[in-house]
């Protein structure tokens, strides 16, 4: 059954009931050829059903169609129904003529178009029902000649003038049948054939006690559908909008799906920043109080400065917890921001910085910083001594954060910040 | 070469720690960082005025499904009248004045014996807010987690696409959407001549907050509500008297057969009933509110007096101040807000749902179009089955149906069959020593298709859920008893009922 289609693109217009189309499976989408045009094939109006007429087409090729609309009329031997389309679309190309006898289930008999297609430019599909199904037949061919003569004595128990069918058939029970309907299955040795032939008005297709009733012959023939009536209104319900529960995707496509979850990729956030005024107030510090403060002291602290109040990543999602304690009003944090926790890597810009070059000042920046800091000249020899930390230039560094691409805003705003905390008055840090 | 390091997580800490001053000498010049991100004012996708079940639900499907949205609540807290004043402080004091009553009442014969039973009824009232502030706090988290904005204020429609928000803390805001929800919700209709004081003259709201027990209380109204109200007040040592104008309980809806016997259980219980009555008047100036009544057969008029009168004679559609004239919307004759069937009022992308439309004024009817009207914005089909809402009364014993009833099947000339089964009979009841009401089931007669189910006893509200459920599936009462139902309970009840309704109940 490989072949069947999963998703349902027309429906046998049978007292609103739908049939699950064998067909061209339209709504799995999964190549582009399949996107541009549809093979349609001969759907099965019942689940015994095997073959059928065309008897007419109610549309011609190139025809424009809107969901709703009956796009040909099929015969059987026990009924002749009105085929819908269930999605809009163009008639693009039809392969079985007005009268074809005994065309097969699953048998191409026409392509679909999707609505706007220039159907003059689209490739008509290959043809995979044929392949598929002469193997199919050829295998099946021994036993299905046998099949007739042993489905005949049960096809004429019900068709008995006790038995009552309106000529519409049951669309296959997906589900489990109700207890009633089993038993009454049971109780009047009911085969899958005569099951068939029953009508339900239950929701979504589903067989009743009462349709089985109807069927057997003990209650007034039309009862389940008088009361199916009358429920629909009380239910306000527009019968034309009912859609058959989904059959679930083939477990290939949801598998091939999976692995393509997108992987987050970590971004790298870089900022020069100048660490000359640091070097500076480390010196005025070292000389007014004889404290020495390291470095990293600064870098720390500023870092703390940083962290506070940042921009939410962008797929930030609060803990329930974190959120109920917002409710409950007893974290009073503005929930467009939230602390930090980077931890900035330092690299000097030039390639080695104790070698006692001072490095040139980058960017224009850290020149207007020295300007304001009032030391536009440093030498670089202290600088070395007070960092006492190889990779550390007395001139620009390079800042930098690996971080997910979500927090990309929120790295560099930590990122910009610290190039103001230690650029503009580091001294702050520490007094 | 390149060297680089890393500064120890540990130093940035107690940093931190040793400079608490640090944070306040360093805001000025980080100011500047907030503001570049504080968010700009946009176009919503979906805008929901009120924030009651039909709109906080809304409100939180919409952000499931990925829409951006606001919700405006003027209240101070979310839930609309459902949570704040309406079923869940109700079922929270009939919860617990049922306690009260049965300890004072019903032990002696469960071999419990009890000293002196005494009523707080302000920690009652306590036990009350609690449950409805850790609900209402609860929605507010459902906010968050799915991304709704919550707007604090009052909406009226400035134009089709904007609504103003006078704000609870002051100020006024406005926002524009896509599409606009209205969920405004209801009221307690007033009577005539009677003003609301909900003190001495109380809707629903008042009776959820007396601050003691009336001596003498008087409902007008024998809904839902007044017999809900009515109960808990009783329960707690108040002679009640329900008028009613009609000639049964329990509203529209409720199977009479059921209804007569909730009356003889309610009064049986101490509450006192005058149907087919109608008030005509009310004077609340005295020392006691007086009514006068009217026989509605034209029987002889009456005075009554009660401390406090309850006046309960429905709600209305809710939609005072919201300048639906400015967006061009219409309401009915009664107020509600005209809707087609995929909830639109004349502007396609206004929607409408909830007790300010058409429809049962109840909460899960209210939640069930929440969500389809999402369904409707967002997938263009959403689905309610209007005929499978089941209602409860949650007095004890409880009343609870759905589907439809004897009545009007009788007045439509549907043929139906009916199977009961007592409580009485069942083992579980029996032990419970509780064994008040039945279950009746109405079928067709010719095809066993489940029609109604009507039940009254106790827990009816939750046994009505697989009543709700075999009609949604369309069962035949036989399904029903088809199925295994555990032993002990009161399901059972439900089984036999469905089994006298196809065949014959074993234990009746
Ligand atoms: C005492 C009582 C008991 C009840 N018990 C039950 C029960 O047990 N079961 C049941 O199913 N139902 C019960 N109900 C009914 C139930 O409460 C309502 O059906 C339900 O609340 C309707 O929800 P809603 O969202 O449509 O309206 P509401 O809950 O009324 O919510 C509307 C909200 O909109 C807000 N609002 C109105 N206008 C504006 C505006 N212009 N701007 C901003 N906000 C606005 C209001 O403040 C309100 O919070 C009970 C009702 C009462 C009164």
């Amino acid at each position: 059954m490989a072949s069947f289609a999963t998703a349902c693109r027309l429906s046998a217009r049978l007292a609103s009931r739908r049939v699950a189309q064998d067909a061209s499976v339209r709504g799995l989408r999964t190549s582009a050829a399949s996107r541009a045009a549809q093979n349609f094939t001969m759907p099965a109006l019942s689940p015994t059903m095997t073959e059928g007429n065309i008897a007419t087409w109610k549309v011609k090729e190139g025809d424009e169609f809107a969901a709703g609309d009956v796009l040909l009329e099929i015969e059987t031997d026990k009924a002749s129904m009105d085929v819908e389309a269930q999605d809009d679309g163009i008639m693009m190309k039809i392969f079985a003529a007005d009268g074809s006898k005994a065309v097969q289930v699953g048998t191409r008999i026409g392509v679909l178009a999707e609505p706007g297609d220039d159907i003059s430019s689209l490739e008509i599909p290959a043809d995979e029902s044929k392949s598929a199904q002469q193997g199919a037949k050829k295998e099946e061919a021994p036993s299905q000649s046998g099949a007739p003569s042993e489905a005949a004595p049960q096809k004429k128990a019900a068709d008995s003038s006790k038995r009552k069918t309106s000529g519409q058939k049951a669309p296959p029970q997906k589900y489990p049948l109700y207890p009633s309907v089993e038993h009454l299955v049971k109780e009047h040795k009911l085969d899958e054939a005569a099951l068939s032939e029953i009508t339900p008005t239950g929701p979504q297709g589903r067989l009743l006690k009462g349709d089985v009733l109807a069927y057997l012959g003990s209650i007034t023939e039309s009862r389940p559908a008088d009361i199916k009536k009358r429920f629909d209104h009380n239910s306000h319900l527009d019968l034309s909008n009912i859609k058959i529960a989904a059959p679930a995707a083939p477990p290939k496509a949801q598998k091939a799906a999976a692995p393509e979850a997108p992987v987050p990729e970590d971004l790298l956030v870089v900022l020069p920043i100048s660490l000359a005024s640091v070097i500076e107030t480390q010196k005025k510090i070292e000389a007014s109080l004889g404290t020495f403060l390291p470095l990293s002291t600064f870098v720390a602290r500023a870092a703390e400065v940083a962290n506070d109040e940042l921009p939410l990543p962008s797929n930030y999602k609060p803990s329930a917890n974190e959120l109920f304690n917002q409710v409950l009003g007893l974290d009073k944090v503005d929930p467009k921001v939230s602390r930090g926790l980077y931890i900035p890597q330092i690299t000097a810009v030039p390639p080695t910085s104790f070698t006692g070059v001072a490095p040139k000042p980058k960017p224009s920046k850290v020149d207007i910083i020295d300007l304001l800091s009032g030391s536009p000249k440093k030498s670089a020899k202290p600088a070395a001594q007070s960092l006492g930390q190889p990779g550390i230039s007395a001139g620009t560094n390079t800042f930098s954060l690996k971080v997910p691409k979500s927090e990309e805003k929120r790295a560099q705003v930590f990122l910009a910040r610290l190039k103001t905390v230690l650029e503009q008055d580091p001294g702050r840090l520490v007094l | 070469m390149m060297a680089s390091r890393l500064i120890p997580r540990t130093a940035v800490r107690s940093g931190f720690r040793t400079q608490s001053s640090l944070p306040t000498v360093t805001t000025s010049p980080l100011s500047r960082w907030r503001r570049g991100y504080a968010s700009q004012a946009e176009e919503k996708d979906l805008v929901i005025i009120g924030g009651g079940v039909a709109g906080y639900v809304a409100a939180i499907k919409a952000g499931q499904e990925g829409l951006k949205v606001a919700c405006i609540e003027k209240r101070g807290a979310l839930g609309g009248t459902c949570l704040n004043v309406g079923c869940i402080p109700s079922k929270s004091l009939l919860n617990n004045s049922h306690l009260y009553h049965q300890i004072l009442h019903d032990t002696k014969n469960r071999g419990i014996e009890v000293g002196d039973v005494k009523l707080n009824l302000k920690d009652m009232m306590k036990a009350k807010d609690t449950s409805v502030t850790g609900l209402t706090k609860g929605i507010e988290f459902l906010f968050k987690k799915n991304g709704v904005e919550y707007i604090k204020g009052t909406g009226s429609f400035a134009n089709e696409h904007e609504v103003k928000v006078a704000l609870t803390d002051g100020g006024e805001t406005s926002v524009r959407g896509k599409n606009i929800l209205i969920a405004t919700g209801s009221e307690a209709t007033p009577f005539p001549g009677l003003e609301i004081d909900e003190k001495r003259v109380i809707t629903s709201t008042g009776a959820l907050s007396l601050d003691k027990v009336p001596e003498k209380m008087i409902v007008i109204g024998g809904g839902i509500i007044g017999l809900e109200m009515g109960s808990v007040w009783s329960r707690l040592g108040a002679k009640v008297t329900v008028v009613e104008f009609l000639n049964q309980i329990g509203g529209p809806g409720m199977d009479t057969e059921i209804a007569k016997q909730a009356q003889k259980l309610l009064k049986k219980q101490g509450m006192e009933f005058k149907l087919g009555t109608k008030v005509v008047s009310g004077e609340s100036s005295g020392e006691l509110v007086k009514l006068e009544v009217d026989s509605a057969k034209g029987g002889k008029p009456e005075t009554l007096e009660a401390d406090v009168v309850l006046v309960a004679i429905g709600r209305r559609p809710y939609t005072a101040g919201l300048g639906l004239e400015n967006a061009g919307l219409e309401v009915d004759d009664r107020g509600r807000v005209v809707i087609d069937s995929e909830y639109r009022t004349k502007a396609s992308h206004i929607r409408c749902i909830g007790d300010v439309t058409f429809g049962p004024m109840l909460a899960h009817k209210a939640e069930e179009e929440a969500v389809a009207a999402i369904e409707y914005i967002k997938k263009g089909y959403g689905h309610v089955n209007y005929g499978v809402i089941p209602s409860v009364m949650y007095t004890h014993p409880e009343v609870a149906w759905v589907g439809q009833n004897e009545q009007e099947l009788k007045d439509k000339k549907i043929p139906y069959k009916i199977g009961t089964f007592p409580f009485s009979a069942n083992s579980r009841a029996k032990t419970n020593l509780d064994t008040d009401g039945m279950v009746k089931m109405l079928a067709d007669p010719e095809t066993d298709r489940l029609l109604g189910c009507h039940i009254i006893g106790p827990n009816a509200g939750e046994m009505i859920a697989e009543a709700t459920l075999a009609l949604e599936y369309g069962a035949s009462t036989e399904d029903i008893a088809r199925t295994c139902h555990a032993h002990p309970t009161l399901a059972e009840a439900f089984k036999e009922a469905a089994m006298a309704t196809y065949s014959k109940a074993i234990h009746f």
